[in-house]
Protein backbone atom coordinates (compact mmCIF):
# COMPACT_ATOMS: atom_id res chain seq x y z
CA UNK A 1 0.00 0.00 0.00
CA UNK A 2 1.48 3.25 -0.49
CA UNK A 3 1.04 6.63 1.28
CA UNK A 4 -0.79 9.34 0.07
CA UNK A 5 0.21 12.55 0.30
CA UNK A 6 -1.33 15.42 2.40
CA UNK A 7 -2.25 18.43 1.72
CA UNK A 8 -0.73 20.44 4.85
CA UNK A 9 -1.21 23.75 3.21
CA UNK A 10 -4.67 23.23 3.06
CA UNK A 11 -5.44 21.33 6.10
CA UNK A 12 -6.88 22.61 9.68
CA UNK A 13 -5.74 21.63 12.69
CA UNK A 14 -8.22 18.74 13.04
CA UNK A 15 -8.01 17.42 9.87
CA UNK A 16 -3.92 17.21 10.20
CA UNK A 17 -4.80 15.28 12.96
CA UNK A 18 -7.38 13.14 11.70
CA UNK A 19 -5.41 12.21 8.86
CA UNK A 20 -3.00 10.95 11.52
CA UNK A 21 -5.47 8.63 13.56
CA UNK A 22 -7.02 7.69 10.33
CA UNK A 23 -3.38 6.23 9.52
CA UNK A 24 -2.79 5.02 12.28
CA UNK A 25 -5.91 3.05 12.64
CA UNK A 26 -4.73 1.37 9.54
CA UNK A 27 -1.43 0.77 10.83
CA UNK A 28 0.01 3.16 7.85
CA UNK A 29 2.47 4.16 9.80
CA UNK A 30 4.18 6.17 6.74
CA UNK A 31 1.24 7.88 6.12
CA UNK A 32 0.87 8.75 9.89
CA UNK A 33 4.56 10.58 9.76
CA UNK A 34 3.97 12.40 6.60
CA UNK A 35 2.04 15.12 8.77
CA UNK A 36 4.79 14.93 11.43
CA UNK A 37 6.60 18.28 11.21
CA UNK A 38 10.84 17.62 10.65
CA UNK A 39 11.07 18.78 14.19
CA UNK A 40 7.55 17.12 16.12
CA UNK A 41 8.20 17.21 19.92
CA UNK A 42 7.33 13.30 21.05
CA UNK A 43 6.46 13.07 24.54
CA UNK A 44 5.01 9.40 25.80
CA UNK A 45 4.55 9.72 29.44
CA UNK A 46 4.04 6.33 30.03
CA UNK A 47 7.14 4.99 28.32
CA UNK A 48 9.25 7.90 30.07
CA UNK A 49 10.07 9.11 26.08
CA UNK A 50 10.89 12.41 25.46
CA UNK A 51 12.50 12.72 22.42
CA UNK A 52 12.88 14.75 18.91
CA UNK A 53 11.96 13.91 15.27
CA UNK A 54 9.71 11.66 13.19
CA UNK A 55 11.65 8.71 13.77
CA UNK A 56 10.57 8.84 17.49
CA UNK A 57 6.87 9.14 16.82
CA UNK A 58 7.45 6.49 14.02
CA UNK A 59 9.29 3.79 16.66
CA UNK A 60 6.32 4.63 19.02
CA UNK A 61 4.03 3.80 16.41
CA UNK A 62 5.81 0.59 14.61
CA UNK A 63 6.44 -0.71 18.25
CA UNK A 64 2.84 -0.75 19.29
CA UNK A 65 1.73 -2.79 15.75
CA UNK A 66 4.35 -5.08 16.30
CA UNK A 67 3.20 -5.93 19.38
CA UNK A 68 0.15 -5.75 18.63
CA UNK A 69 -0.72 -7.13 14.80
CA UNK A 70 -4.88 -6.59 15.40
CA UNK A 71 -4.46 -3.15 17.23
CA UNK A 72 -7.77 -1.22 16.32
CA UNK A 73 -7.99 2.04 17.44
CA UNK A 74 -11.19 3.04 18.11
CA UNK A 75 -11.40 7.22 18.67
CA UNK A 76 -14.08 8.65 20.94
CA UNK A 77 -14.07 12.29 21.18
CA UNK A 78 -11.19 14.69 19.00
CA UNK A 79 -11.14 18.02 20.72
CA UNK A 80 -9.82 20.95 19.15
CA UNK A 81 -9.20 24.13 20.90
CA UNK A 82 -7.04 26.39 18.93
CA UNK A 83 -4.06 24.76 17.34
CA UNK A 84 -4.19 21.85 19.94
CA UNK A 85 -6.15 18.41 19.25
CA UNK A 86 -6.78 16.48 21.74
CA UNK A 87 -7.61 13.05 20.91
CA UNK A 88 -8.97 10.73 22.79
CA UNK A 89 -9.12 6.52 21.97
CA UNK A 90 -9.53 3.15 23.36
CA UNK A 91 -6.38 0.78 21.62
CA UNK A 92 -7.27 -2.87 21.13
CA UNK A 93 -5.12 -5.68 20.30
CA UNK A 94 -4.03 -9.16 21.19
CA UNK A 95 -0.28 -8.99 22.15
CA UNK A 96 2.17 -10.98 19.74
CA UNK A 97 5.59 -9.77 20.61
CA UNK A 98 7.33 -8.52 23.57
CA UNK A 99 6.01 -5.02 24.41
CA UNK A 100 7.41 -2.00 26.61
CA UNK A 101 9.32 -4.62 28.21
CA UNK A 102 6.35 -7.32 29.19
CA UNK A 103 7.00 -10.71 27.47
CA UNK A 104 3.93 -12.04 25.11
CA UNK A 105 1.69 -13.94 26.99
CA UNK A 106 -0.88 -13.19 24.20
CA UNK A 107 -3.24 -11.31 25.97
CA UNK A 108 -5.72 -9.18 25.00
CA UNK A 109 -5.08 -4.80 25.59
CA UNK A 110 -7.54 -2.63 25.92
CA UNK A 111 -6.45 0.93 27.17
CA UNK A 112 -8.14 4.13 27.03
CA UNK A 113 -5.71 6.80 26.02
CA UNK A 114 -5.04 10.66 25.02
CA UNK A 115 -2.79 12.23 23.17
CA UNK A 116 -2.85 16.25 22.95
CA UNK A 117 -0.92 17.08 19.80
CA UNK A 118 -0.01 20.67 18.33
CA UNK A 119 -0.59 21.61 14.51
CA UNK A 120 1.31 24.26 12.91
CA UNK A 121 1.35 24.78 9.29
CA UNK A 122 -0.66 22.10 8.63
CA UNK A 123 1.79 19.30 10.43
CA UNK A 124 2.20 18.16 14.04
CA UNK A 125 4.71 19.83 15.81
CA UNK A 126 4.17 18.54 19.16
CA UNK A 127 2.49 15.11 20.15
CA UNK A 128 2.22 14.27 23.98
CA UNK A 129 1.15 10.51 25.14
CA UNK A 130 -1.19 9.93 27.76
CA UNK A 131 -2.18 6.62 29.15
CA UNK A 132 -1.68 3.91 32.11
CA UNK A 133 0.66 1.72 32.03
CA UNK A 134 -0.50 0.21 35.28
CA UNK A 135 -3.68 -0.58 33.31
CA UNK A 136 -1.57 -2.09 30.48
CA UNK A 137 0.93 -3.87 32.50
CA UNK A 138 -2.42 -5.25 34.29
CA UNK A 139 -4.01 -6.56 31.39
CA UNK A 140 -0.99 -8.05 30.37
CA UNK A 141 -0.51 -10.53 33.41
CA UNK A 142 2.20 -8.33 34.38
CA UNK A 143 2.67 -8.43 38.65
CA UNK A 144 5.47 -6.19 39.45
CA UNK A 145 7.19 -3.08 37.80
CA UNK A 146 10.26 -4.53 39.15
CA UNK A 147 10.21 -7.67 37.25
CA UNK A 148 8.32 -6.88 34.24
CA UNK A 149 9.67 -9.30 31.89
CA UNK A 150 8.96 -12.35 34.65
CA UNK A 151 5.70 -14.05 33.62
CA UNK B 1 -36.09 43.68 40.44
CA UNK B 2 -32.30 42.08 40.29
CA UNK B 3 -30.30 42.23 38.21
CA UNK B 4 -28.72 39.35 36.92
CA UNK B 5 -24.83 39.63 35.75
CA UNK B 6 -24.53 36.91 33.05
CA UNK B 7 -20.88 35.92 31.93
CA UNK B 8 -21.15 34.80 28.11
CA UNK B 9 -19.53 31.54 27.48
CA UNK B 10 -16.29 31.74 25.21
CA UNK B 11 -13.12 30.54 25.14
CA UNK B 12 -11.53 32.60 27.31
CA UNK B 13 -14.20 32.17 30.14
CA UNK B 14 -14.71 28.85 30.32
CA UNK B 15 -10.47 28.73 30.38
CA UNK B 16 -11.38 31.72 33.08
CA UNK B 17 -13.36 28.55 34.82
CA UNK B 18 -10.67 25.83 34.98
CA UNK B 19 -8.14 27.62 35.87
CA UNK B 20 -9.96 28.67 38.99
CA UNK B 21 -10.82 25.38 39.63
CA UNK B 22 -6.91 24.20 39.45
CA UNK B 23 -6.70 27.59 41.75
CA UNK B 24 -9.38 26.18 44.12
CA UNK B 25 -7.57 22.67 43.99
CA UNK B 26 -4.52 23.59 45.10
CA UNK B 27 -5.91 25.70 48.34
CA UNK B 28 -7.55 22.24 49.03
CA UNK B 29 -10.50 24.05 48.55
CA UNK B 30 -12.97 20.26 47.61
CA UNK B 31 -16.14 22.65 48.03
CA UNK B 32 -15.11 25.20 45.90
CA UNK B 33 -14.29 23.08 43.10
CA UNK B 34 -17.54 21.39 43.11
CA UNK B 35 -18.98 24.52 43.23
CA UNK B 36 -17.52 25.17 39.92
CA UNK B 37 -19.77 21.96 38.94
CA UNK B 38 -22.82 21.47 37.42
CA UNK B 39 -25.03 19.43 39.83
CA UNK B 40 -24.81 16.52 38.03
CA UNK B 41 -21.58 16.72 36.57
CA UNK B 42 -19.76 13.56 35.13
CA UNK B 43 -16.81 12.66 36.26
CA UNK B 44 -14.35 10.03 34.88
CA UNK B 45 -10.36 9.53 35.90
CA UNK B 46 -9.46 6.87 33.50
CA UNK B 47 -6.69 5.43 35.34
CA UNK B 48 -8.62 4.37 38.66
CA UNK B 49 -10.11 0.78 38.63
CA UNK B 50 -9.38 -1.60 41.68
CA UNK B 51 -9.71 -5.01 40.47
CA UNK B 52 -11.98 -6.93 43.06
CA UNK B 53 -12.96 -10.97 42.69
CA UNK B 54 -16.00 -10.46 41.08
CA UNK B 55 -16.31 -6.94 40.00
CA UNK B 56 -13.78 -4.22 38.59
CA UNK B 57 -14.57 -0.41 40.20
CA UNK B 58 -13.22 2.73 38.31
CA UNK B 59 -12.89 5.86 38.58
CA UNK B 60 -16.38 6.87 37.06
CA UNK B 61 -19.61 8.67 37.83
CA UNK B 62 -20.38 11.76 39.10
CA UNK B 63 -18.07 14.80 40.53
CA UNK B 64 -20.56 14.92 43.73
CA UNK B 65 -20.25 10.90 44.38
CA UNK B 66 -17.11 9.66 42.49
CA UNK B 67 -14.74 13.05 42.65
CA UNK B 68 -14.97 14.79 45.65
CA UNK B 69 -14.86 11.55 47.97
CA UNK B 70 -11.72 11.25 45.46
CA UNK B 71 -10.18 14.77 45.82
CA UNK B 72 -11.08 14.52 49.73
CA UNK B 73 -9.08 11.07 50.16
CA UNK B 74 -5.85 12.61 47.91
CA UNK B 75 -5.54 15.81 49.92
CA UNK B 76 -5.73 13.68 53.26
CA UNK B 77 -3.17 10.66 51.79
CA UNK B 78 -1.23 13.53 50.41
CA UNK B 79 -1.30 16.83 53.04
CA UNK B 80 0.78 18.88 50.51
CA UNK B 81 -0.75 18.17 47.19
CA UNK B 82 -0.96 20.70 44.95
CA UNK B 83 -0.62 21.11 40.98
CA UNK B 84 1.11 23.19 38.60
CA UNK B 85 -0.70 24.15 35.58
CA UNK B 86 1.30 23.76 31.98
CA UNK B 87 -1.14 25.08 29.89
CA UNK B 88 -4.82 25.27 29.01
CA UNK B 89 -6.32 26.17 25.70
CA UNK B 90 -9.69 25.98 25.11
CA UNK B 91 -12.75 26.88 22.20
CA UNK B 92 -16.27 28.72 22.36
CA UNK B 93 -18.46 24.93 22.56
CA UNK B 94 -16.78 25.05 26.15
CA UNK B 95 -14.43 22.52 26.02
CA UNK B 96 -10.75 22.67 27.91
CA UNK B 97 -7.70 21.20 27.64
CA UNK B 98 -5.57 21.43 30.62
CA UNK B 99 -1.37 19.99 30.91
CA UNK B 100 -1.29 19.83 34.48
CA UNK B 101 1.55 18.22 37.04
CA UNK B 102 0.19 16.98 40.48
CA UNK B 103 2.38 15.95 43.26
CA UNK B 104 1.58 15.19 46.72
CA UNK B 105 3.99 13.29 49.63
CA UNK B 106 2.35 10.78 51.35
CA UNK B 107 1.30 10.43 54.93
CA UNK B 108 -1.82 7.80 54.87
CA UNK B 109 -2.60 4.69 52.70
CA UNK B 110 -3.33 5.50 49.09
CA UNK B 111 -4.85 2.32 47.71
CA UNK B 112 -2.99 -0.32 47.64
CA UNK B 113 0.08 1.99 48.59
CA UNK B 114 1.30 2.00 52.25
CA UNK B 115 2.71 5.31 53.20
CA UNK B 116 6.07 5.89 53.15
CA UNK B 117 6.35 9.57 53.28
CA UNK B 118 7.74 9.43 49.40
CA UNK B 119 6.88 11.88 47.09
CA UNK B 120 5.10 11.89 43.83
CA UNK B 121 5.06 14.17 40.34
CA UNK B 122 2.89 13.13 38.09
CA UNK B 123 1.64 14.37 34.34
CA UNK B 124 -1.84 14.59 33.43
CA UNK B 125 -4.49 15.72 31.01
CA UNK B 126 -7.44 16.98 31.68
CA UNK B 127 -10.57 17.19 29.44
CA UNK B 128 -13.10 19.48 30.97
CA UNK B 129 -16.54 20.42 29.91
CA UNK B 130 -17.77 23.90 30.61
CA UNK B 131 -21.46 24.44 30.09
CA UNK B 132 -23.16 27.50 28.71
CA UNK B 133 -23.64 28.54 32.40
CA UNK B 134 -20.10 29.04 33.07
CA UNK B 135 -20.19 25.63 35.49
CA UNK B 136 -18.00 22.19 34.59
CA UNK B 137 -19.96 19.63 33.39
CA UNK B 138 -17.45 16.70 32.64
CA UNK B 139 -14.18 16.26 33.78
CA UNK B 140 -11.87 13.34 32.59
CA UNK B 141 -8.32 12.92 33.70
CA UNK B 142 -5.56 11.03 32.51
CA UNK B 143 -2.33 9.60 33.58
CA UNK B 144 0.68 6.93 34.00
CA UNK B 145 -1.06 4.92 37.62
CA UNK B 146 2.36 2.79 37.21
CA UNK B 147 4.53 6.02 37.58
CA UNK B 148 2.82 7.18 40.90
CA UNK B 149 3.16 4.10 42.34
CA UNK B 150 6.63 3.75 41.11
CA UNK B 151 7.52 7.01 42.93
CA UNK B 152 5.94 6.09 46.25
CA UNK B 153 8.20 2.99 46.44
CA UNK B 154 5.08 0.27 45.37
CA UNK B 155 6.83 -2.01 43.05
CA UNK B 156 3.14 -4.14 42.71
CA UNK B 157 0.78 -3.83 39.58
CA UNK B 158 -2.22 -4.70 42.06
Amino acid sequence: MTSQPQSVLTSTPTQTVQAFLDAFARHDIDAAIAVADPQVSVTVHPLGLHQTGPDALRQVLADLVRGFPDLVISVSRVITTGDVVAALFKAEGTQSADYAGAINQEKHLDIDQAWRFVVGGGLITEVTAYWCQAQLYRRLAVKRYDEIAIA
Amino acid sequence: MTEVSQRLRTAESAAGVVTEFFDRYREHDVEGMTDLCSINADFSYVPVELWGKQRVVRGDGKVGTVGKPLWTGLMASFPDLSNTVHAITSNDDGDVVAQVDIEGTQQLAWGLITPAGQHYREPHLFIFGVGADLLIDSITAYWNDADISQQLGHTEVD
